[in-house]
C-alpha cells in the first residue's frame, strides 16, 4: 500500500507547482526545471546554506524577503522568484567573492561566466587553496559515510574543515569527501599499495589481493567495514573481480 | 578534473541522485547490462536531456505502445540516423532560444545508437554529425552484435565470436574479422571528446558522460554493455565480464580530450584473455591457438595504446 504524501501547491515565476511538505524549496524548483545555482547543496545530506548562491525571493503574506532556497521549506501559498534583479545582483556579489577566494576552482569560474561576472573587485588570494568552506565534505563524512573524520575547527577568518585536532585517526580513505567537493580541492592519489587524502594528509595501506597480488581498498577502510557490517574476518580476501571468478 | 574516479572503489554510490530518467517495468533481458548503462547515462545527463534513439535492443525494450520507460524527451528515429536527427534537434533548439520561443537554458541533445546503429548502419550520418561540429553526445551502447533480431554478426564483433550469422562449424570457427575500432574513428574526426567506458566501472561512465555534455562540440562515449543472452553467459556475470573485458585489456578504458589520450584504468599487468574468454559460450568452440592469437592482439592493441598516451602526454 503506498502513502501518498501530502502535497502543497505554491508559486514559482508564475508557474504553480507541487511539492511535498516539509521538501525545500531548491530540490523541489530543480525538479520542474528552474535553473537556481548553488555550490554546498546534495541530496543526500541535510542542507546547510553556506556558499548563499541558491538566494530566491520568497514572498510570504505579502512580505518579501531574500533566502536561501537549499533550507527553506516550502509552504502553502509562497510566491517565489528565482532570477529578479535584486537576486541577480546579490547572486554576482557572492560570485565575486568566491572568486576572489577561490580562484582556480573551473566550476566557479563558469558560474560566473553564465551570471554574467567577468572578474572580481575583490584581492585575489592567488595562493588560495580553493576551499569555500561550504562543509559538505564535513557533512557526507558524518551522514552518509559515518567515519566522522572531518570537522570545522576555528572560528572567524581562521576557520577551517579540517581533522579533529589536526589527526586524521578515524579518515578511512574512501573518497566520498574528493567525490563530492565542488572546487575540487580535496586530491586522492594512489601510488603503489598506498593511497593518500593530500588535504588531510592520510597515507594508508592498500590491502593486496590474496589471489592476483593487486592492491585493492585501504587496510583500514577494509577492517572498519567488518566491524561495522560484522562480517567474517577473511571477508576481503580477495579483490571484486577474483572474489567472483574464484569462488565460482 | 582530477578526481581519480577510475580508482572506484570510494563511497560514492550514495552520493549519487536518486532520481531516475529511465525508469524499470521496461523489458530488457535478465541481467541486461545495457539497460544499466542507459540507466546510468540519463541518470548522468539529468533533466533538461533530449534524446534521439536509434532502432536497437534499447528502444524495443523501452517504448512498447502506449508504454514507455523515458522520464525525458525521447524520439525513436530509423536505423541509419541517430546521428542526423540528434544534430537537427541542436539546430533546432539553437534556433528557437534565438528566436526567444523558449528561455535561453543548457540542453543536452544525446542520440545513442547500438554498435551495429552506430559501426555499420549509422556510421555515415555520425562522421557527418562529427564533422560538421554539432554540441551533441553520441553514446553507443557496444554489445557487440545485432542482439534484438536475434544475435547476428555486426562489425563490432569480436574475433572468434559465434553467432547466427558467424556459426562455428567444422571450416569456420565463428566471427572472422576483428572489432572495429569504432572510438578512434572517432577520435580520428578530431572532435573534442572521445571516450571509452563500461558499464563495470559505474562512476568513470557517470563521469565521463558528464564530462561529455560538458563539452561544447561533438562528444563520443563508447560504452560496452554485456549482453548475457548474445555473449551466451551466465545473467548473474554481466558485470564481473565487463570488468574482466578491462583487466584483460580486450576493452581499455580511456578518454581522447583534444587529442590528449588518458588511461584510466591502468593495468601494470594484462589478465590473461583466457579468464574473459572461457566464461562465454560464444568463444566455447575457440582452440588454444586461435586463444593465442587473440592474446597477441589484445597485446600489441594495448602497447599501442600506451604509446598513443605516451606520445600526446610529452610537453
Amino acid at each position: 500500500m503506498s502513502h501518498k504524501k501530502e502535497l502543497i501547491k505554491f508559486q514559482i515565476d508564475g508557474l504553480t507547482v507541487e511539492a511535498e511538505k516539509g521538501q525545500m524549496l531548491l530540490p523541489a524548483a530543480l525538479e520542474y526545471g528552474f535553473e537556481i545555482p548553488h555550490l554546498c547543496y546534495h541530496e543526500a545530506v541535510s542542507p546547510y546554506g553556506a556558499c548563499r548562491l541558491c538566494l530566491v525571493e520568497v514572498t510570504k503574506r505579502g512580505r518579501t524577503m531574500m533566502t536561501t532556497s537549499c533550507n527553506y521549506p516550502v509552504d502553502a501559498g509562497l510566491d517565489v522568484a528565482t532570477n529578479t534583479e535584486n537576486v541577480q545582483r546579490a547572486r554576482q556579489m557572492i560570485l565575486e567573492l568566491l572568486l576572489a577566494r577561490a580562484p582556480h576552482s573551473e566550476k566557479i569560474r563558469a558560474m560566473a561566466r553564465d551570471a554574467g561576472v567577468e572578474e572580481t573587485r575583490f584581492r585575489v588570494i592567488e595562493d588560495a587553496d580553493d576551499c569555500i568552506l561550504c562543509g559538505l565534505c564535513e557533512r557526507v563524512c558524518r551522514e552518509v559515510v559515518g567515519a566522522n573524520a572531518l570537522t570545522f575547527v576555528n572560528r572567524g577568518d581562521r576557520r577551517e574543515v579540517a581533522p579533529p585536532f589536526g589527526d586524521p585517526i578515524a579518515c578511512i580513505a574512501c573518497g566520498a569527501c574528493v567525490y563530492v567537493c565542488p572546487t575540487d580541492c580535496i586530491k586522492m592519489k594512489e601510488e603503489g599499495d598506498e593511497r593518500t587524502i593530500v588535504r588531510w594528509k592520510r597515507t594508508l595501506k592498500m590491502q593486496p589481493c590474496q589471489s592476483c597480488g593487486k592492491p585493492f581498498a585501504p587496510v583500514f577502510q577494509l577492517n572498519w567495514i567488518i566491524e561495522r557490517a560484522q562480517l567474517p574476518k577473511d571477508f576481503y580476501a580477495l579483490c571484486p573481480v577474483c572474489r567472483k571468478t574464484k569462488k565460482g | 578534473m582530477d578526481k581519480n574516479l577510475d580508482r572506484l572503489n570510494i563511497y560514492a554510490s550514495r552520493l549519487l541522485s536518486e532520481k531516475e530518467y529511465f525508469v524499470p517495468g521496461h523489458r530488457a533481458c535478465q541481467g541486461c547490462a545495457e539497460a544499466l548503462a542507459v540507466r546510468l547515462v540519463a541518470k548522468a545527463l539529468g533533466r533538461n536531456t533530449v534524446v534521439a534513439s536509434a532502432t536497437g535492443c534499447m528502444e524495443i525494450v523501452s517504448s512498447p505502445l502506449p508504454l514507455t520507460s523515458w522520464n525525458v524527451p525521447w524520439m525513436h528515429v530509423a536505423f541509419e540516423n541517430a546521428a542526423a536527427v540528434a544534430s537537427g534537434i541542436e539546430a533546432g533548439l539553437k534556433v528557437l532560444m534565438r528566436k526567444k520561443r523558449i528561455p535561453q537554458q543548457k540542453i543536452t541533445v544525446m542520440a545513442m545508437a547500438g554498435d551495429g546503429g552506430t559501426s555499420d548502419i549509422g556510421l555515415q550520418a555520425l562522421s557527418g554529425a562529427m564533422e560538421r561540429g554539432h554540441d551533441f553526445v553520441y553514446c553507443c551502447f557496444d554489445n557487440e552484435a545485432y542482439m534484438n533480431t536475434g544475435i547476428q554478426r555486426s562489425s563490432a564483433t569480436p574475433f572468434g565470436a559465434s553467432t547466427t550469422t558467424s556459426p562455428a562449424g567444422s571450416l569456420v570457427a565463428g566471427q572472422t574479422s576483428w572489432k572495429k575500432n569504432m572510438p578512434e574513428i572517432a577520435a580520428a574526426h578530431n572532435i573534442p571528446y572521445v571516450a571509452t567506458a563500461c558499464t563495470s566501472y559505474p562512476f568513470d561512465l557517470m563521469e565521463k558522460v558528464k564530462k561529455a555534455a560538458a563539452i561544447k562540440g561533438p562528444a563520443y562515449v563508447h560504452i560496452l554493455s554485456v549482453c548475457p543472452t548474445g555473449w551466451r553467459l551466465p545473467t548473474q556475470m554481466a558485470i564481473l565480464a565487463g570488468r574482466l573485458a578491462v583487466e584483460t585489456g580486450m576493452f581499455p578504458l580511456y578518454e581522447v580530450e583534444r587529442g590528449r589520450y588518458t588511461l584510466n584504468v591502468e593495468l601494470t599487468e594484462l589478465r590473461p584473455i583466457e579468464e574473459y574468454l572461457k566464461i562465454q559460450g560464444r568463444f566455447r568452440h575457440l582452440t588454444q591457438e586461435m586463444i593465442a592469437q587473440i592474446q597477441q592482439r589484445v597485446r600489441e592493441e594495448y602497447e599501442k595504446l600506451k604509446k598513443k598516451v605516451q606520445l600526446t602526454n610529452e610537453d
